[in-house]
């Protein structure tokens, strides 16, 4: 199976020992990697450290969406199907086959028989149907799960291999979702439990790991299942993994992650920062980068607010951003600007390049027709109210302040003032319930399009508070319903338009998972939502 | 940085705990309290404003007297541009602190841009100029706070003793004990973001200091002799309190708050640095120092510069709390 991260390697210059001077304490740095780069055959031993770039907070994949929770997590489940992250098809994994009825409203999987959790249990049908009724019921807690569960009615056990699981509505985008962490499947012992309670603990899957312990802010430890035997059709190899342990250490500066690769601390980091890539690859570390799917990082607007009801401040602020420049400023050469409201590795994807264009006076002149005229500050008045909006982000990823600084620069140019307001990850989902917002700040990953309807379909969560009317809405619904490929495609593009021309979404930069590996790491592969897969891994 | 603010209120309350981080560059202890303290237990008559007292008197012999003392001079020339930055930064720099040609991002320092650009292309030096406003504003209200707050509570607990006296000082030992940057990280959790918050979170921590110091001079200037005259004349103790005993027990507080304003400013930037100061893109020195953290190993100037502006400046303001404290002594003798 192909599968070809792009990589760029360097043949080793040395650094040159970089002096840095100052009051702080710096970075260790170092001439860092080995010459040559070392050939050798997979084979099992050895163990990886990996450094995160935030804490988990929770290392449950059927409650987490955080990448750096879902690098440990994914490690522990297997899901029922799995997708080839090049062709986009869904492959066995716990299930062998699967059939869909008519209208998508019933999936019937036929699961392999020797799948078992590593506390002994068999993953069997029952199995299925204790895990997506729990994730229904973990509802809030489980974002994405609960949200791919929709109209869920429950899940026959047909027999002790079968399960059938069955929606109220056509649901299209369900067997996609069954090859996500999101609903990997995990032992009885851990979903008959609340929520809290499976966040660091008693966290029973089936996958080629088991965890051995989650020490917040600190450490995820994770040891091979020697019995495993049922990995995703997709894989190198059958079998245990090769690694026989895994240790994520939680490292949130990455001048700090950086260092530590560098001086061999540790084997491999994520989340490496725009401006240390050029450097890594300078030394001898290989920088392997994948683009995310789904939804790129951008503005989603509150239209609860009164200024952005208007759609010509909302269209305002999109003909305003100049995307190319904040890739070029802030961003490395890995990174692409946004084309559409979906990043260009998502299915149906359609390039609507033409509607994101950077036009300054544009932006002027429809904020001049809805009435906001030039004010003594630069900033554009209406019946004395100023063109102040707030904008909630966290620190998810590394470059979000200074994109943030540069979108301000940028909308102020149009007369727009754009204010940052920053909450901890662990507030974030509390503050935009909160809504005292202008725009949220932020991507989502997924490789099917009905990500937009999880983000702003007003049947779910709507934090944008759009209306339930729209032709918006219809479009959303009626690519999930759609089981026609081509009916869904279309649909899903007009979607992506409407998104964009009612600049509803406002996206700015395609997220890309940007990866530094130390030379001894070997096959350390994405999957299709780019995030690892560590079953193939080896180390030399 | 933590605990440095502390060396002169450990003195202050007779711990001896002192630390060389927030204090000058000379004889590296922050123990100006401590010593004014056992000035002042040593009792005497109250001078009018002692703190004067020892300096040179003339223009020409204030030249004399600096010109002694190069960085004592040089600390003042320092401290005197920074006042000026703060006040009126387009004197130094023409360029806007916000707006940046992102074309231009991470310029090593030159000609053009003395502090080099940072990672959006704005002028560092124009930021660093301009960000001396709102740092040393806060420092300044924080310093006003704990000057006000903290006289008044050792006022009231010198003056009338008794049970206000044990309530306030126990209050006070709570307050020393713990450390002060955590405190303050408590407090502007608390009171959200932002400039003035910062300021508040710093100044509340710094009350007990000067509480204490305040207390000590209030008790000693009490027990002379033209307050009792004054007492025995009839006149009314509040009349007392801030007629004679307060105008003669303030001269080492005021000294004590030059000498805080160094520490003081550490602690603001130290916020700043954790990202509870100024909405950006407003620049403030300690986020300054911060924005350039993740660029330390590609960009030394984001981070040293602005650094070295703050280490400059908390330097040249405990050089001259030094020289006033020096005074306020020799005055005594």
């Amino acid at each position: 199976m192909a599968r070809s991260p792009r990589t760029s390697t360097r043949p080793a210059a040395l650094a040159a020992a970089l002096v840095v001077s100052g009051l702080l304490a710096t970075a260790g740095c170092s001439a860092g990697g080995s010459t040559a780069a070392a050939e050798g055959t997979p084979g099992p031993g050895g163990e990886l450290t990996f450094a995160l770039a935030s804490d988990p907070v929770c290392v449950d994949p059927q409650q987490r969406a955080n990448n750096d929770a879902i690098y440990p997590a994914r490690q522990l489940v297997d899901s029922l199907t799995d997708e080839d992250p090049e062709t986009g098809e869904i492959v066995p994994w716990l299930a062998t086959s699967w059939d869909i009825n008519e209208d998508a409203t019933e999936f019937t999987f036929h699961l392999r028989e020797d799948a078992t959790f590593s506390d002994g249990t068999p993953v069997d049908a029952q199995a299925v149907r204790d895990n997506f009724d729990a994730i229904v019921r973990l509802g809030a807690q489980a974002p994405l799960g609960s949200g791919y569960l929709a109209g869920y009615v429950g899940t026959t056990v047909a027999d002790a291999h079968t399960a059938r699981v069955a929606f109220e509505q056509p649901n299209a985008q369900f067997l996609q979702a069954t090859s996500t962490f999101s609903l990997g499947l995990l032992a009885r012992s851990t979903t008959s439990l609340p929520a809290a309670e499976r966040c660091t603990d008693h966290l029973v899957g089936s996958g080629a790991f088991v965890l051995e312990e989650y020490r917040p802010n600190q450490v995820v430890v994770e040891t091979r299942r020697e019995d495993y035997a049922w990995g995703s059709s997709l894989w190198r190899h059958r079998g245990p993994a090769y690694l026989e342990k895994l240790t994520f250490r939680v490292i949130p500066e990455s001048g700090v992650r950086t260092g530590a690769l560098q001086s061999g601390q540790v084997d491999a980091i994520g989340g490496v920062a725009p401006q240390d890539e050029q450097g890594l690859a300078d030394a001898g570390f290989r920088v392997q980068s994948r683009s995310n799917p789904g939804l790129p990082f951008g503005l989603s607007a509150n239209l609860a607010r009164p200024a952005l009801r208007d759609e010509r401040v909302r269209r305002a602020v999109q003909a305003a951003v100049d995307r190319q420049e904040v890739v070029d400023t802030v961003l490395s050469p890995s990174f692409v600007p946004a084309t559409s409201a979906l990043a260009h590795t998502t299915h149906t994807y359609a390039d609507l390049s033409g509607a994101l264009a950077h036009d300054p006076e544009e932006a002027k002149r429809l904020l001049t027709e809805a009435g906001w005229e030039p004010g003594p500050d630069g900033v554009r008045v209406k019946d004395g109210e100023r063109l102040s909006l707030t904008v909630l982000w966290t620190e998810n990823f590394g470059p979000n302040e200074n994109v943030l600084q540069l979108l301000q620069q940028q909308l102020k140019e149009a007369g727009v003032e754009l204010r940052l307001r920053t909450a901890p990850l662990a507030d974030f989902l509390a503050e935009r319930e909160a809504g005292d917002y202008d725009f949220t700040w932020g991507n989502t990953t997924r490789t099917d399009p009905d990500i937009m309807r999880t983000q702003y379909s007003a049947a779910l969560t709507n934090y944008g508070h759009l209306p339930a009317d729209s032709t918006l809405e219809e479009l959303l619904q009626g690519q999930n319903a759609a089981t026609d490929a081509g009916e869904r495609a279309g649909l899903s593009a007009r979607a992506q338009r409407e998104l964009l021309e009612r600049a509803v979404a406002v996206p700015v930069f395609e997220l890309t998972t940007v990866l530094g590996l130390a030379d001894r790491v070997h096959d350390l592969d994405f999957e299709a939502s780019s995030r690892i897969q560590l079953h193939d891994t080896w180390v030399s | 940085m933590s605990g440095g603010r502390n060396g002169g209120l450990g003195n202050a309350a007779g711990g001896g705990r002192s630390n060389a981080v927030g204090s000058g560059p000379g004889n590296g202890r922050n123990n100006a309290a401590g010593r004014l303290l056992r000035r002042g237990l040593r009792s005497g008559l109250p001078p009018g404003r002692p703190w004067r007292a020892g300096a040179p008197s003339g223009w020409t012999g204030r030249v004399r007297f600096l010109l002694g003392r190069p960085g004592l001079a040089l600390s003042l020339l320092l401290l005197a541009l920074v006042l000026l930055a703060a006040v009126a930064p387009g004197l130094f720099t023409g360029r806007d602190p916000l707006t940046g040609v992102p074309a231009d991002k991470l310029l090593a320092p030159s000609v053009h841009h003395p502090f080099g650009t940072d990672q959006l292309g704005r002028d560092l030096f124009a930021r660093t100029v301009h960000g001396s406003s709102a740092s040393l504003r806060a420092a300044g209200l924080a310093v006003g706070i704990a000057l006000f707050a903290g006289s008044a509570v050792g006022l009231l607990a010198g003056a009338l003793r008794g049970w206000v006296d044990v309530v306030l000082t126990r209050c006070t030992d709570v307050l020393l004990s713990i450390p002060a940057l955590l405190l303050s990280l408590a407090v502007v959790t608390a009171l959200g973001f932002g400039t003035v918050k910062v300021a508040l979170a710093v100044g509340l921590t710094s009350v007990a200091g000067f509480a204490r110091l305040m207390r000590a001079e209030v008790l000693r200037v009490r027990a002379a002799d033209y307050v009792e005259a004054a007492h025995s004349l009839g006149v009314r103790r509040h009349a007392v309190v801030l007629r004679h005993v307060l105008p003669n027990a303030w001269g080492p507080v005021l000294v004590f708050a030059a000498v805080e304003f160094g520490t003081v400013l550490l602690a603001v930037s130290a916020l700043s640095f954790l990202g509870y100061g100024a909405e950006p893109p407003q620049p403030e020195w300690g986020a300054l120092v911060a924005d350039g953290r993740d660029y330390l190993a590609t960009a030394w100037w984001l981070t040293t510069l602005p650094g070295l502006t703050i280490a400059a400046t908390v330097l040249a303001a405990n050089r001259i709390a030094r020289a006033l404290e020096r005074e306020e002594e020799a005055s005594v003798r």
